[in-house]
């Protein structure tokens, strides 16, 4: 009877997961940091990222490609201090090349952004858009955290000891391997993502950085970002009284 | 006392501005929680072959899609999409965002 049940259920089910996989504005998961034998950042197999990464990127075809991105980003790229979309002026193009790539490839589930992932062309614009991006300066009045002095303290003691190795004393991370600009990011934002690589939900995330954030309590969490959020990358951030775009 | 006048003034002006100023909000409401990005900023060049025209749709039918989406009692369809950017668009936003595309020429 049980067993009639489940073949009965999993006929039911079929159409259902084959219309999902269908829908053409839906990500077709690939598998990530979850399955066994994940290589962060994978390059082994070509594809499009790599293609991008090959690219030189074109900053005057890449504005006109990010119109589309600033109807959420904004056209200056500063995003939203409520943290549902990222800063993403003065980013590593690498970085905004990898994170576009892996949404589209379905490694980093992110279904608002999935349809724009999509309509980027191809490679070269990928790579144009990333260039453009990689020139705006940093806005400095993104989302900040509480300011409570002592978890500021906390957070910075964290930081210095276990981020500034990849992301750098000033949050400038490092383009050549991927490694994120945090400086200018909004507080909330950067508490969603990196609560989602602690607890496996990014799926694109590098091991070496969940194994460091796996054993950080939500508070631990709450005080390492409030401290990257007021850092700042001397040189990157847009000049006080610079009229916003 | 003097600010009296000058209050009753711009208090009597916002309320004769109201039905105007309600559409203007929507416009900006449409802009702001990212509506246009997927919609088109006229709400009728969407982004993809298959995400509707909205410029002209009934009101009351609006809001109910908005609603729906937001708490996630329609999940179909291209709607993943828009979810995210729900929690962007309260209940009033809902309704101003819907009398304003619901006026729209189609």
């Amino acid at each position: 009877m049980k067993k009639h049940l489940v073949i009965a259920l999993a006929l039911a089910l079929t159409p259902v997961a084959a219309a999902l996989a269908a829908n053409p504005n839906v990500a077709e998961k690939k598998a990530g940091i979850e399955a066994k034998g994940y290589v962060w950042n994978d390059q082994s197999g070509g594809g499009e990222k790599i293609e991008a990464l090959h690219k030189k990127g074109d900053v005057k075809a890449g504005k006109e490609a990010y119109e589309i991105c600033g109807a959420c980003h904004l056209p200056s790229g500063a995003g939203r201090p409520d943290g549902t979309f990222p800063q993403l002026a003065g980013q590593h193009a690498t970085v905004i090349i990898k994170q576009i790539a892996d949404i589209r490839g379905g490694l980093r589930d992110n279904p608002t952004m999935y349809p724009f992932a999509q309509t980027l062309t191809d490679a070269q614009e990928l790579a144009d858009v990333a260039a453009y991006i990689q020139t705006l300066c940093i806005p400095t009045d993104h989302g900040k955290g509480s300011g409570d002095a002592k978890l500021l303290a906390q957070g910075k003691e964290l930081y210095v000891k276990e981020c500034t190795t990849c992301h750098g004393a000033n949050g400038e991370g490092d383009a050549k391997k991927f490694y994120p600009v945090l400086a200018g990011q909004h507080y909330k934002y950067l508490l969603r993502q990196v609560t989602d690589i602690r607890d496996g939900k990014r799926r694109n995330a590098n091991p070496d950085m969940v194994k460091i954030v796996k054993k950080y309590s939500d508070k631990d969490l709450d005080a390492v970002v409030e401290y990257m959020s007021s850092i700042s990358m001397p040189g990157s951030m847009c000049k006080a009284g610079a009229k916003k775009k | 006392m003097k600010l009296l006048p000058i209050m009753l003034f711009a208090a009597v002006s916002t309320a004769m501005l109201n039905g105007q100023a309600v559409a203007a909000d929507g416009a900006k409401l449409f802009a702001e929680k990212t509506c246009t990005a997927c919609h088109g900023k006229d709400a009728k060049t969407p982004l993809m072959p298959d995400y509707p025209k909205i410029a002209g749709q009934n009101e009351a039918y609006m809001i109910k899609q908005m609603n729906d989406i937001k708490s996630g009692a329609r999940a179909n369809g291209n709607s993943a999409a828009m979810k995210g950017v729900m929690v962007l668009v309260s209940d009033q936003d809902v309704k101003d965002i819907a009398a304003y595309v619901s006026k729209l020429k189609p």
